[in-house]
């Protein structure tokens, strides 16, 4: 009963782009753990061609390239719990696979698919933002594959839509080394502590040396249509010693900062204020490490 | 056996309180059971309803004629089609197939039989449908209201004009002059006296929210007529024999020619105890088709078209003396009933029972009235209106303990009931473990020290606050005689090899009550369970049941097995004792064997002597019949009555951390005690009551249907919450074995008491952390937070009664 035309199942990064520049209408597959329930439910149409990306090599794998962390995009989220270099330089990106979904999911939900399919929910964007991820992503417009590479917190436009070009494939991550001093936190607020979708999240990271937080990143998610970085929020928090007081007026501009909606899962308000009273429940135990 | 014989005796041995794993676990756990998804008749149709697309409209037009052309479409019905369909339901309110007007989102408007699924869902989307929207009442208080729009107007003329029908008629045709779906009073004592005596009187409104089952096997239904007509279901109902009347009634034939088979059944907890709309027209299917025709729900579908548990609106008014007596409670509740009527309207039997007979109370004043509007209709479920009793009823026991500086648990010892009390609705305690339940629960949890404990720690700077809530359930444990009849048959047979078949009227829903039948009628023959096996799913076969609800089948189909069960050993001993030309008296039956009762000596192994009374000139077979109705009582039109043979208690206290910075509340642990009569499976009432604890959890913290101006805004499992493995408490249980007079080996019903108490104590727990009280439920964390920060409204309905 689908309008499915073709089904291509690409062995090539190459070959992949040149089906998505010739093709035209694709719809891309990889764990399908959004994708099969959202068609079923009728709320995202299959395109006429759908295009199984599981058989690319170049998708796949977590690597270290020179002071990058790369992270493929059909890297499963359990392959990114369990991985040692992700659990030695990101344990935050290893702790946030931990708050996704149920093992399930995790053993067939892709990172890639987890960043395109572009939920405010989404439960490594806000990682992902606060360690200055890059996307990379491939085309091959005329003849030849091209390569660009996009700041994570860039890429999203609004809910299930990024600024990936359609003749485009994400093909994985890249997150610089975290340097000496460097913490990150994540905290993912749900109703119940497993299988559950962000009421808000938070990400914050920056480098803590003598009490003092600088390089500071903090992003949000599920208070806003993408996931965001805060940036009055790094500013209050930027180059200052991480003391009670500093703590309490950073959770205010926190919670000033986000405009979140009301819907199923919680409403504007208590939005704001989990994001006030989390971010200083965060902070704090930064402070106190 | 051969080993058996080779000993000189056989020591005397028990099933009882034993850990017997269930029958069926073998095959569940294995993926071999056959659930109704899984069979499928040669030359089967696949049946799928049309549901209404509005909350509350005229049906304009219905145009089918695309959906009719589809090939593989075998039969396409509307209303229009069956002229002759009946009103279904406990008020006769509701036709199967909607006619001129949808009174809710579930409602049914057209059905096709089709060769597979894909095409019938197909035909559905081309089936149009043309709707002039009414107005929406979602709120019971504005349908109570004079002049609320009507949700079953009485039929009018073009002219405006009444259109006088029959008197007598069912209200799907004859209309209502009022939202009022049905009404419920009760009293004894007086009230206006009570209050005079007391010392202390609170008044408070409960808002009590809407939940659904969420059995794991959705619903589903093939339906088949023979060549002579006789019809023939598979279907998941918990009342087999009552639903083969009611359906006879509802398609017009004589229920003779009716039979029901059970597939094993994927969860029931009071979901199948009515007839619901897919059931009726998936017969119209197979008739019009001619073929075999099954329907089984998705998972929304599942959501959208169950029942749900009553959402109930509750002011409570109770009152004490200053030394803990308990003066009077008067209670009104407004009870949402959805469209149309399901049992859900009838839970006020049991909620009534909770407030006259839980604790002692001298003046009682209880009235219902449950009200039409175009929400999801309630029916019934676990519990049966006793959780929305209990949740109001104990935050009384403890804001009046409070009030008159008692501690909480010696204000309900000093009004609990005893053994050997009658109530003031007629309800006879003859056996009763209720104090001791309390007096168990709280000494295993160190109730007390922890109260006061964490009263005094609430303004602590630590934002997790620690809380303990205590809470007990009255439920009836005998059955309930709510029929003329609440008894069970069992037919009994033991074959040349002396394995037995029992056959009985009781269903198996996952309770597992196959077992404990099994071990009951085992125990009286001396054999071991696996020497049993239990045919229980056709109406053709098994003897009359009432029907698997009001955690009646341990006890009345305990009963009846027993029955059957000494009449095969009266009959095996008698020819054991011509045999052995000994009283029968000094025999008895043991391991397998006919012993010598005083020694234990084995005399002749079982299996023999059944071939020796079959296989002589006087052939003779080991078969039995019984049929147990217990000794309760129908109760008079004022609802009263002693309903029930035996009465369950239980007192759960419910643990928890609340997080104040987010409204987080965690359940740490809840230690029950159980009047149980006495445990007959060990294993099988410890994984009931654990199970439903968590039912209980659900509905104190996740669980909660959101219905938005008649809309269900979350029909899934992502955004409809149960309790996930982490959140599970510790649980500590303990049994209190009271040994009731009639129950089978002493034992009571326990089915529906574990979820009873949980929310109740979980908001005295909740209170007990922080010193806020909550009076709706579910405490999810943003309620929670709320009301921690004085944003939360106190739900307030003034007692109302229609005059």
């Amino acid at each position: 009963m689908t309008g499915i035309e073709r089904y291509v199942v690409p062995a090539s990064l190459e070959q992949a782009v040149e089906c998505l520049q010739q093709l035209g209408e694709v719809t891309i597959l990889a764990g399908g753990t959004d994708l099969m329930p959202q068609s079923q439910a009728g709320r995202l149409k299959i395109k006429r061609t759908l295009m199984n990306i599981r058989r690319i090599p170049e998708l796949k794998g977590i690597a270290l390239d020179g002071d990058v962390i790369r992270i493929g995009a059909l890297t499963t989220i359990s392959e990114i719990m369990r991985n040692d270099l992700v659990k030695k330089h990101l344990p935050v990106l290893a702790e946030a696979c931990d708050h996704f979904a149920s093992d399930q999911i995790r053993n067939a939900g892709t990172l890639g698919g987890n960043i395109c399919n572009a939920s405010p929910a989404g439960d490594t964007l806000v990682p992902l933002i606060v360690l200055d991820a890059e996307v990379e992503l491939a085309s091959k417009p005329d003849g030849k594959v091209y390569q660009r590479t996009m700041p994570l917190a860039e890429y999203f436009v609004g809910p299930g839509k990024t600024r990936r070009a359609p003749a485009e494939l994400l093909t994985g991550v890249r997150i610089p080394l975290p340097p000496a001093g460097h913490v990150a936190r994540f905290f993912k607020f749900g109703t119940r502590p497993a299988l559950d979708i962000s009421a808000i999240s938070i990400g914050i990271a920056g480098i803590l040396n003598q009490g003092v937080m600088t390089n500071v990143r903090v992003a949000f998610g599920a208070v806003a249509p993408t996931p965001v970085r805060a940036l009055h929020t790094e500013e209050a928090l930027e180059g200052k010693r991480l003391d009670a007081a500093t703590i309490e007026s950073v959770a205010n501009v926190a919670r000033d900062e986000v405009k979140p909606i009301d819907d199923i899962r919680a409403t504007a308000w208590y939005r704001k204020e989990m994001i006030h009273n989390m971010t200083k429940r965060m902070l704090d135990h930064v402070a106190q490490a | 056996m051969n080993v058996a014989e080779k000993t000189k005796t056989i020591q005397p041995d028990s099933l009882i309180g034993k850990r017997i794993p269930k029958m069926d676990a073998p095959e569940k756990a294995s993926g071999k059971t056959r659930y109704i998804h899984d069979i499928d008749l040669p030359g089967q149709l696949h049946g799928k309803i049309l549901r209404s697309a509005r909350v509350h409209a005229r049906i304009r037009s219905i145009d089918t004629s695309a959906a009719r052309a589809l090939p593989g479409v075998h039969v396409v019905i509307t209303a229009a089609d069956i002229p002759d369909q009946r009103p279904i339901g406990v008020a006769k309110d509701h036709l199967p197939l909607k006619r001129d007007r949808v009174r809710s989102q579930r409602d049914e408007i057209a059905a096709v039989a089709a060769e597979s699924e894909e095409i019938a869902l197909q035909a559905l989307k081309l089936i149009k449908v043309e709707y002039e929207d009414l107005p929406i009442i979602s709120d019971p208080t504005e349908a109570i209201k004079p002049g609320a729009p009507l949700i079953h107007p009485e039929p009018h003329g073009a002219d405006g004009s009444h259109e006088h029908l029959k008197q007598g008629m069912p209200v799907a045709y004859a209309g209502k002059p009022d939202n009022i779906a049905m009404r419920f009073d009760y009293g004894h004592g007086d009230v206006a006296q009570g209050e005079a005596e007391s010392d202390v009187v609170i008044e408070d409104t409960f808002k009590l929210h809407y939940v659904t089952h969420c059995c794991m096997g959705v619903s589903g239904i093939i339906a088949e007529f023979d060549a002579s007509g006789n019809l023939l279901m598979y279907s998941n109902t918990q009342v087999p024999f009552l639903h083969k009347r009611e359906f006879a009634e509802y398609l017009n034939m004589d229920p003779s020619r009716i039979r029901i088979i059970q597939p094993p059944i994927g969860g029931g907890f009071g979901s199948k105890l009515d007839i619901y709309p897919f059931e009726v027209i998936c017969v119209f299917l197979a008739r019009a088709a001619k073929r075999p025709v099954k329907m089984v729900f998705s998972r929304e579908e599942e959501f959208l078209a169950s029942p749900t548990r009553q959402p109930v609106l509750l002011t409570l008014r109770s009152g004490c003396r200053k030394d803990g007596t308990l003066t009077f409670r008067q209670v009104h509740t407004l009870h949402d009933n959805g469209a149309y009527t399901s049992w859900g309207a009838t839970t006020p039997f049991v909620m009534m029972q909770t407030f006259s007979s839980l604790y002692r109370v001298p003046h009682c004043d209880y009235h219902t009235t449950a009200v039409y509007t175009n929400n999801p209709y309630a029916g019934s479920f676990r519990g049966y209106g006793n959780l929305q009793a209990t949740f109001a009823i104990e935050a009384h026991m403890d804001k009046l303990a409070e009030a008159i500086g008692m501690d909480p648990l010696d204000f309900r010892l000093k009004n609990a009931q005893e053994k050997g009390e009658v109530t003031g609705q007629g309800m006879s305690f003859k056996s009763c473990g209720f104090k001791e339940c309390l007096t168990t629960a709280a000494s295993r949890s160190d109730f007390r020290r922890k109260h006061r404990e964490n009263i005094r720690n609430r303004n602590t700077p630590d934002p997790v606050k620690r809380g303990i809530g205590i809470a007990s359930m009255l439920h009836v444990g005998g059955g309930a005689k709510i029929y003329p009849s609440d008894g069970c048959g069992t037919i009994l047979k033991l074959d040349d090899f002396a394995h037995v078949t029992l056959i009985t009227g009781a269903s198996e829903i996952g309770q597992g009550s196959e077992t404990v039948l099994s071990q009951l009628v085992c125990e009286e023959l001396g054999l071991p369970i696996s020497a049993v096996t239990v045919v229980n799913n056709d109406t053709d076969i098994t003897p009359w049941d009432v029907g698997v609800h009001a955690s009646r089948t341990t006890f009345i189909a305990g009963n009846s097995a027993i029955g059957a069960a000494k009449k095969a050993k009266a009959k095996i001993l008698a020819a054991a004792a011509k045999k052995f030309e000994c009283p029968e008296a000094d025999l008895d039956l043991r391991g397998g064997f006919i012993i010598k009762a005083a020694s234990g000596e084995p005399l002749i192994d079982l299996a023999r002597l059944m071939r020796n009374l079959h296989f002589t000139e006087k052939a003779e077979l080991v078969m039995t019949t019984f049929y147990y109705e217990p000794p309760s009582k129908h109760q008079d039109k004022g609802f009263k009555g002693d309903v029930s043979a035996a009465y369950a208690w239980a007192t759960q206290v419910v643990e928890v951390e609340v997080d104040t910075e987010t409204g987080i509340v965690r359940m740490t642990r809840v230690t029950g005690a159980h009047d149980v009569g006495r445990v007959l499976n060990r294993l099988g009432i410890e994984g009931q009551i654990e199970g439903g604890v968590v039912m209980g959890q659900g509905y104190a913290l996740t669980e909660d249907l959101t219905i938005e101006n008649g809309v269900m805004r979350n029909p899934n499992f992502r955004d409809y919450k149960l309790v996930t493995a982490p959140e599970i408490p510790e649980m500590d249980i303990s049994f209190i074995e009271s040994m009731d007079g009639e129950g089978p080996q002493g034992a009571k019903g326990v089915g529906e008491a574990p979820a009873i108490c949980i929310a109740a104590a979980t908001a005295n727990a909740i209170y007990n952390a922080t010193g806020v009280r909550i009076y709706g439920l579910p405490f999810t964390p943003e309620r929670v937070y709320r009301a921690l920060h004085g944003k939360a409204e106190k739900p307030y309905w003034k007692p109302w009664k229609p005059e």
